[in-house]
């Protein structure tokens, strides 16, 4: 290298190699998906027959069914006739402008994916609380799954999967799960040392101060993590769409290639619409859980 | 010594007038698969080097693109356009003078069919026709719902969605037993079709060549022993709520490079280029095929392909620009 160039220009490595790098990685993942994609396939059927048995639930129950029951959820959640009643007309308003069956769709998937997220979340939330060593682990963890694009883990999952709920289910989780995992950790390290130390005193073992003081004590920051996992799984509804998870995206998918735009702003009303219904409802239970919490202190 | 400046000034500003008369500022548009990024950027080498302009790539995708050449006249080339997928308003853009069809990108025009793996083709022949296909229907599960077999059509809000659909209807694949899987884009198609491939799993929907996918994996393309029909396509298969379609092969797809009048105007020689520029699918397919086996971008393939086909595209230049070209490789 007698030549100054790398001066001017990065010292790049060399193309071929890159390449051979490249066509390696690419290999090997290939040959991954041939060797065990039928094996990882068939540890999620039957999460995938839950996912098509809950949906077709949703699309084969009469419509004021469906409607009755979110209603119903909505009121034994938040106790509040003005959002049942916001939640009765924006649903109706959906179904008036032809999305009910994809709002169904989605309603589902969402449904599943939000329970699987808090599911997994939160005790991953509470290992990372407990162990500063399991924190600084999981968190470039989390930084990795809410930056990268989406579509450069897609397209493998489909290559391991193929097409439709499970690749999407998946995408869905990565980009959703890191607010739950994040605000449980941060609820429960935030609860005072000294409500902790007199838990102790009065002879409370590890299990009951984490389900008695630590988890109740962090339940505000921990809704406001679930809050947000909602909000984040059915902002990547369009995302899953793009891997043919059917529901309110194909149709906003559908009409911005063709610049339809009216037809993508309803969908995408409709998605914003299941948003505040699910984030007003958690939010409002979990004020009322708290407001419960807050009586028991002042006793 | 203020006059001799000012004459060097006036000099130097002719000097780039003239330049400008000869080319200008030029944008392509780099749409994001394999085949139309190594029309612009070969293209943009051509148009730099050969013909002295100052040409920029910018990405694009055929809906956008189409719809930013017509309402704003930017950029200026779309090397490769897929004029069916958005034949309307390229109509109508060509008839209120906003638009040009230069040449042909593909000589022979896109492939469109259905397509099945060929080493299922190997195992049960009948496959190879729909006739043959319907009756073993069962061999293609559906991934979601095991009692109807699956067809993969093309990406939600692409016009093939609406002649495939149609086909689907007329060619009645719904009673014998399939269902419609639309795989939401076209990378999650080819993923689906890749999967399938790499573990030899059954595979039946709609594709297009050429294409890096089929360059790469091998498929049959399924006989509707129709022939090809062209009024029948044009006038109802195509068309969005055609009441009774029949079936009918498709007609080779025209693949144009489009320019806007503004440049078309502009730049008459650019033009001759352009009209004269274009591929032999079977050569676009190897050239595919080589990107795909060598994970090469655009830029590389423009200079394999210039390095190994001279003989190719010095016809599409005049003698004294396919030299500068040569001498610039």
């Amino acid at each position: 290298m007698s030549d100054t160039s790398w001066l001017s220009e990065f010292p790049a490595m060399e193309r071929a190699d890159l390449r051979a790098i490249r066509k390696t990685l690419d290999g090997l993942y290939r040959d991954f998906s041939r060797e065990y994609g039928e094996v990882i396939e068939s540890i999620f059927d039957p999460l995938l027959s839950f996912l098509v048995w809950f949906e077709k639930l949703l699309l084969s129950t009469p419509w004021f069914i469906v409607l009755a029951c979110c209603c119903g959820l909505v009121y034994a959640a938040s106790r509040s006739w003005k959002l049942v009643v916001g939640c009765a007309v924006s649903l109706l308003l959906i179904g008036y402008f032809g999305m009910w069956d994809d709002t169904m769709r989605t309603l589902s998937i969402i449904t599943v994916c939000t329970m699987l997220a808090i599911v997994l979340g939160i005790p991953i939330g509470i290992a990372m609380a407990r162990s500063d060593r399991v924190q600084s682990v999981v968190t470039p963890m989390l930084d990795i799954m809410q930056t990268m694009p989406a579509f450069v883990y897609l397209i493998p999952v489909v290559m391991l999967l193929g097409i439709g709920k499970i690749p999407g289910l998946i995408a869905v989780i990565i980009y959703a799960i890191p607010p739950v995992i994040r605000l449980t950790n941060l609820g429960i390290r935030l609860v005072d040392t000294e409500v902790l130390e007199a838990a102790t005193a009065f002879g409370a073992s590890k299990k009951q101060r984490l389900f008695g003081v630590q988890l109740p004590l962090a339940m505000p920051t921990i809704m406001a993590g679930i809050n947000q996992t909602i909000m984040m799984a059915l902002s990547m509804v369009v995302i899953a769409s793009m891997i043919g998870v059917k529901g309110l995206g194909q149709p906003v998918l559908k009409s911005i290639t063709n610049q339809y735009f009216t037809l993508g702003l309803l969908n995408g009303f409709a998605i914003v619409a299941l948003a505040i219904l699910f984030d007003r409802a958690s939010q409002a239970y979990a004020k009322r859980t708290q407001a419960h919490l807050g009586d028991l202190k002042h006793d | 010594m203020k006059l001799k400046l000012a004459t060097l000034l006036i000099a130097g500003l002719a000097t780039t007038q003239a330049s400008a008369d000869e080319c200008g500022n030029i944008t392509i548009a780099e749409m994001n698969w394999n085949s139309a990024s190594l029309m612009a950027n070969l293209d943009q080498f051509i148009l730099n080097e050969g013909y002295g302009c100052s040409a920029e790539l910018i990405p694009g995708d055929t809906m956008p693109t189409g719809a930013s050449m017509i309402e704003k006249a930017q950029p200026d080339i779309a090397p490769e356009m897929w004029t069916n997928a958005l034949k309307e308003s390229l109509d109508k853009g060509v008839a209120d003078k906003r638009l040009r069809y230069a040449g042909k990108a593909l000589v022979d025009g896109g492939e469109e069919g259905f397509w099945v793996p060929s080493y299922m083709v190997e195992q049960y022949p009948e496959l190879a026709t729909i006739e043959g296909l319907k009756k073993h229907a069962k061999l293609f599960p559906h991934p979601e719902d095991s009692s109807t077999s699956a067809f993969y059509n093309c990406p939600a809000g692409w016009n093939c969605q609406i002649s495939a659909g149609n086909l689907f209807k007329a060619l009645n694949l719904a009673d014998a037993g399939f269902t419609i899987v639309d795989p939401g884009s076209s990378a999650g198609l080819s993923g689906s079709i890749a999967k399938a491939y790499e573990r030899e799993e059954a595979w039946f929907g709609y594709y297009w060549a050429p294409t890096a996918i089929l360059g790469k994996y091998e498929m049959v393309k399924v006989d509707f022993g129709t022939g090809v029909d062209k009024d029948q396509y044009l006038n109802c298969v195509s068309k969005e709520g055609c009441e009774s379609p029949e079936a009918t092969m498709y007609p080779p797809s025209p693949v144009s490079t489009v320019v806007t009048e503004a440049f078309a105007n502009r730049e008459p020689a650019l033009l001759d280029y352009l009209n004269n520029r274009g591929f032999t699918n079977t050569q676009m397919n190897e050239l595919l095929a080589w990107m795909e086996d060598n994970q090469a971008t655009g830029e590389d393939a423009m200079f394999y392909f210039l390095e190994t086909y001279p003989e190719t595209w010095k016809q599409w230049l005049p003698k004294e620009v396919a030299d500068k070209v040569a001498s610039a490789i």
